[in-house]
């Protein structure tokens, strides 16, 4: 036995012995057997915008993340002080009655997936208002969680590092919560911005959540990041794109000659952002904008996406010259890609795959389902 | 289905998948988690394995499938200890060989790291680990070829000795 083996041999007899996996996998097995009716199609909502269609927040990784060797049921609750920076949260979703043909919303809940691999149950996130979701949002290094805490009738952000949370002193019904709503947190958990109902004239809601102080946004512009101090708010159709400070003067939008959706948030250099046009969006051209200037820089032919499909939105960028882009394909999931708006190059970061279910990502308005 | 069937197959060799789960993952708990969700997706198949398949190699290949396309975020492994800076040769060779080692293979691909254990863990052939893997025989040994290279420059200890030559071109 060479040396290699040996090695591996002695790493596999420190493995701990493990109680009877059997029964943890019946418990799961016939849980599975029981989501499968749920309607997922439910989670995946259109947002109609500029006359196209971006399919919403149906991302979910392929493994069954929630299921760990204590089974479903037994995830623990989010405990109080630090857990880690978070990786993602996912909502599990209603199930369908078959009988009342209705949708249970009653056992559905946010569940927080830590860096490290934890998953925990966040109890406290509000996750339905009757029949719509509520999202939870996470800053962009992943550091704080704001969800809606019903019983405090308002947002709460936790930072997931050090454990203290704070509850916003501005207060939100439940009741103003609507289809669509959003959520966006800055990357200090400082501010966040919260739109009742996306797509829709009812005005969002920029919260300053240490200051306890609000201040009410034109229901015309959604909401993309709260980056670097500034809320990144774009009005459809236009186009309209505005950057504007969480505090002090509030400057003005600059408008782009062109109907652009999927708007990431702004490049490191806070002077570039990337977006689709919707007129080019069937050829898979992103376009790279000066948004400062509402000029474009550059555009760039996706080469090397799957065939079947189409864009499903972009994020976060990764350096000065890449930026996220995702990409719906079809049976064969979502997939994230890193974009070089220098040159086009794709570098393939992650596929999801699986049913649909809505997932809040760290620095992603939450909500939206742009991704 | 067949529930004894299933809680007699697992009683009898879930130590023995949790091994190559641990040698995969490299830590206990998430290995538990990995082999816990492969095993619910065979309880779901389990009457028709029992039938006419054979349950542990359908596990294990779903278990190496899994886990290279694991989505989850995996604890990165922080092993507890750099191995001592010995200058001739340590007095227990072989835990220093297991920290090295350890520390090598979360350096690796996951594909690389799967075709190591199938092949000089789990014994299986070049032909028997593309079945597993669902690739050609030629990924394998390209497969292979880098997870070696890669333990060259990782753990020069380990792979020092003629005989692990002797492995990697052994069919």
């Amino acid at each position: 036995m060479t040396r290699l083996r040996r090695a591996l041999e002695g790493i596999a007899q420190e493995t701990p012995l493990v109680d009877n996996l059997a029964e943890g996998a019946l418990r799961g097995y016939r849980r599975r057997r029981r989501t499968r009716r749920i309607v997922a199609s439910a989670f995946t909502a259109a947002v109609v915008v500029a006359g196209g269609v971006l399919t919403a927040g149906a991302l979910r990784p392929a493994a069954p993340v929630e299921v760990g060797s204590a089974g479903v049921q037994e995830l623990p609750d989010l405990p109080e002080g630090a857990v880690g920076p978070a990786g993602r949260a996912h909502l599990v979703p209603c199930e369908y009655d078959r009988e009342s043909k209705e949708l249970d919303c009653s056992s559905s809940e946010w569940r927080l997936v830590t860096r490290s691999g934890k998953t925990y149950r966040l109890p406290r996130a509000t996750a339905y208002a009757g029949n719509d979701r509520v999202p939870v949002a996470i800053s962009r290094d992943g550091r704080f969680l704001a969800f809606y805490d019903d019983k405090a009738g308002a947002h709460v952000v936790r930072d997931l590092v050090s454990g203290p949370e704070v509850v916003s002193g501005v207060r939100v019904e439940l009741s103003k919560v609507g289809p669509g709503s959003m959520l966006v947190l800055s990357d200090d958990g400082r501010h966040l911005f919260f739109d009742p109902r996306e797509g829709s004239a009812a005005p969002g809601l920029l919260v300053d959540v240490a200051g306890g102080k609000s201040e009410p946004v034109s229901g015309v512009y959604e909401a993309v990041s709260i980056k670097d101090g500034m809320l990144q708010l774009v009005r459809y159709i236009k186009t309209d794109h505005w950057l504007r400070p969480v505090s002090g003067k509030s400057g003005r939008p600059v408008r782009f000659d062109g109907a652009y959706i999927m708007f990431s948030e702004p490049a490191p250099d806070g002077a570039r952002v990337v977006a689709v046009e919707h007129a080019t969006m069937a050829k898979r051209v992103l376009s790279v904008l000066d948004a400062k200037k509402g000029k474009v820089l550059r555009r760039l032919t996706l080469d090397g996406l799957p065939k079947q499909g189409g864009l499903a939105g972009t994020g976060l960028w990764l350096s000065d010259s890449e930026v996220t882009v995702f990409f719906d394909a079809g049976k064969g999931g979502v997939r994230a890609y890193a974009v070089d708006v220098r040159s086009g190059r794709l570098r393939l970061l992650e596929k999801y795959t699986g049913a649909a279910e809505l997932v809040a990502l760290p620095g992603q308005a939450a909500g939206d389902g742009s991704f | 289905m067949d529930h004894e069937g299933f809680r007699e197959f697992v009683l009898a060799r879930q130590q023995a998948l949790m091994r190559t789960a641990c040698l995969l993952v490299g830590d206990p708990h998430l290995a538990e988690d990995l082999l816990q969700s492969v095993l619910i997706n065979v309880a779901g198949k389990w009457d028709r394995l029992a039938r006419t398949g054979n349950p542990e190699a359908y596990t294990r290949k779903a278990l190496v499938n899994q886990y290279i396309s694991w989505r989850r975020r995996l604890r990165p492994e922080l092993p507890s200890a750099h191995p001592p800076d010995v200058g001739g040769y340590a007095h227990d060779e072989e835990t220093l060989d297991r920290i090295v080692l350890r520390q090598a293979l979360a350096k690796l691909t996951r594909k690389q790291r799967a075709v190591l254990v199938l092949r000089f863990w789990e014994d299986l052939t070049e032909a028997q680990t593309a079945e597993a893997l669902g690739c050609s025989v030629g990924n394998v040994k390209s497969q292979t070829h880098h997870a070696l290279a890669r333990l060259r420059v990782l753990a020069p200890e380990l792979v020092r000795t003629p005989s692990l030559a002797d492995l990697a071109t052994r069919r």
